[in-house]
């Protein structure tokens, strides 16, 4: 037998359709492995970046209008919250001279230094009209 | 004693002769020639010439001489080519020779290498075509895979009686690739195509060459777990080399052992092409297909690569489909020097490689996907 006579008799037209088939899908998996080999290096090999990345993401993620809280020590903590029931106490939006004066009165440890601390954490913050308020 | 001396004469090769080991010695001497003279893979032809020298020296038969005589030394060594053990112990040599890091820079230029394997399987057809049993036509259209130790070995599984045309065959067409190729090379790109230069290629990290021989290893055999002798030899010498730890066994591996190899597989090659095999109609379809297979190689990565463009943002250069032809480093070679008549600084030997070598993957798994359906 001859021509595609035989070809046909043999299968061949097939076996080639299939061979070339499984010959490009080994190589284009292979490509596609090899292309993704480095990243995965990478990674791999940067994890602690990649970690500290994500949790980043996810702190910057809390709203616009949400104060972050303060990672302070347990002492600070308790000083604020003392501050916080004297605001409570004066009302908001609140005189900041006044809140000073009732923690000098007291007998509140570090007064300036501990407004200071509120003021730079954004834990009170100006209302735009001379007064501050406390913010959650 | 005039008796004694007419037998002795009756026994010598000038009483043995026909004019078709004169033949045969006459082509032996022109590989010998090409090889030395010429400097076409001198390492291949110089071993197939001589052994096809060797295989053609007439001799009494009985004797225990021939390459076919089942007690005879020649017959022991080619029991390396017919048992299939010389072309892994190529692959492992070739792999601890050869650095992947320009295909693994660049991956998608693999699939180059997978369409230049088209070769394979038109010619296949081609040869089912003319007339050869399924068996005979696969292991000549391996010759498109333009790898000799593949079409060795793929030969000598499925049609053991043709391994001498077909590996001179291949052998020949890889030592004349650098004729083959440049004109369809520059009959299917325009002027323009060949002007394009590649990005430069990013750099590959240790990690990555040591990782990708496993890798690829495990994947290329789940695809096609016939091609495991081959490609599991190419990726374990990739390893040794790779790896730095074992750098002894590279040495050996790429050295000593595939240069003992190739002597013996070239020489009993050569050997095995005895004229009564050789020089028959069947060895001249197999030499007028093997011609045709390197060229439809040659052309289906050429083609796909001018394919490729047509999705691509940035351009590859179209020549380097050429190189899937898995004849490494010559293809890669002609690809460069074709680049370059258009373009004297354009040099693309580097990007050519990765094609190059992923030719030599995909023809072995072309190889053992041929087996599997027709072993």
């Amino acid at each position: 037998m001859y021509g595609l006579e035989n070809i046909s008799a043999h299968n061949g037209w097939a076996i080639s359709f299939v061979g070339v088939t499984i010959v490009f899908t080994g190589l284009t998996l292979l490509c596609l492995t090899i292309a993704q080999l480095h990243k995965i290096l990478d990674i791999w090999e940067n994890k602690d970046k990649y970690i500290n990345n994500r949790n980043h993401k996810t702190l910057t993620s809390t709203p616009a209008n949400a104060v972050p809280k303060p990672c302070m020590p347990v002492e600070e903590l308790e000083t604020i919250r003392q501050y916080k029931m004297i605001a409570d106490r004066l009302e908001q939006p609140f005189s900041l001279p006044k809140l000073l004066d009732i923690a000098v009165k007291i007998g509140l440890e570090r007064p300036h230094s501990t407004i200071n601390t509120l003021l730079v954490k954004k834990i009170i913050i100006s209302d735009g009209k001379g007064y501050f308020i406390w913010t959650s | 004693m005039v008796q004694l001396f007419l037998e002795f004469l009756s026994n010598t090769g000038f009483a043995l002769a026909d004019y078709r080991h004169f033949i045969m010695i006459l082509i032996g001497i022109i590989f010998i020639y090409l090889g030395i003279a010429k400097h076409y893979e001198p390492l291949l032809l110089v071993p197939i010439g001589f052994g096809i020298l060797v295989g053609n020296i007439p001799v009494f038969k009985g004797l225990g001489l021939g390459i076919y005589e089942d007690n005879s030394v020649l017959h022991y060594l080619y029991m390396g080519v017919t048992s299939g053990v010389y072309p892994p112990l190529i692959f492992l040599g070739i792999g601890a020779l050869t650095d992947f890091s320009t295909m693994l820079a660049r991956p998608m230029l693999m699939l180059l290498g997978a369409a230049a394997q088209m070769g394979i399987f038109l010619t296949f057809l081609g040869a089912l075509a003319l007339g050869f049993a399924p068996n005979e036509a696969a292991s000549i259209g391996i010759i498109g895979g333009a790898d000799g130790p593949t079409a060795i070995f793929l030969t000598a599984k499925l049609a053991p009686h043709l391994i001498g045309p077909i590996a001179v065959a291949a052998y020949s067409y890889m030592a004349l690739v650098p004729v083959i190729q440049p004109p369809i090379m520059k009959l299917l790109t325009s002027r323009k195509e060949r002007l394009i230069r590649m990005e430069e290629p990013r750099e590959v990290s240790k990690k990555e060459k040591i990782i990708f021989p496993i890798i690829g290893f495990l994947l290329c055999c789940f695809v096609a777990p016939a091609a495991l002798p081959l490609l599991g030899m190419l990726f374990f010498g990739n390893l040794l080399k790779e790896c730095v730890v074992a750098e002894r066994l590279a040495q050996a591996a790429r050295t000593s052992v595939l240069d003992t190899v190739t002597i013996l597989l070239g020489l009993t090659v050569g050997a095995s092409t005895q004229a009564d095999v050789f020089l028959t109609p069947q060895s001249v379809g197999i030499f007028i297909l093997g011609a045709t297979a390197f060229g439809v190689a040659t052309a289906s990565g050429v083609i796909f690569a001018k394919i490729m463009n047509m999705f691509l943002k940035t351009k590859i250069n179209p020549l380097l489909g050429a190189a899937g032809v898995s004849a490494v480093p010559d293809s890669a070679r002609v690809v460069q020097m074709v680049g370059q008549a258009e373009d004297p600084n354009n040099f693309l030997l580097m990007h050519a490689m990765a094609p190059n070598i992923s030719g030599v993957i995909g023809s072995a798994i072309g190889a053992g996907v041929l087996w599997s359906f027709i072993g």
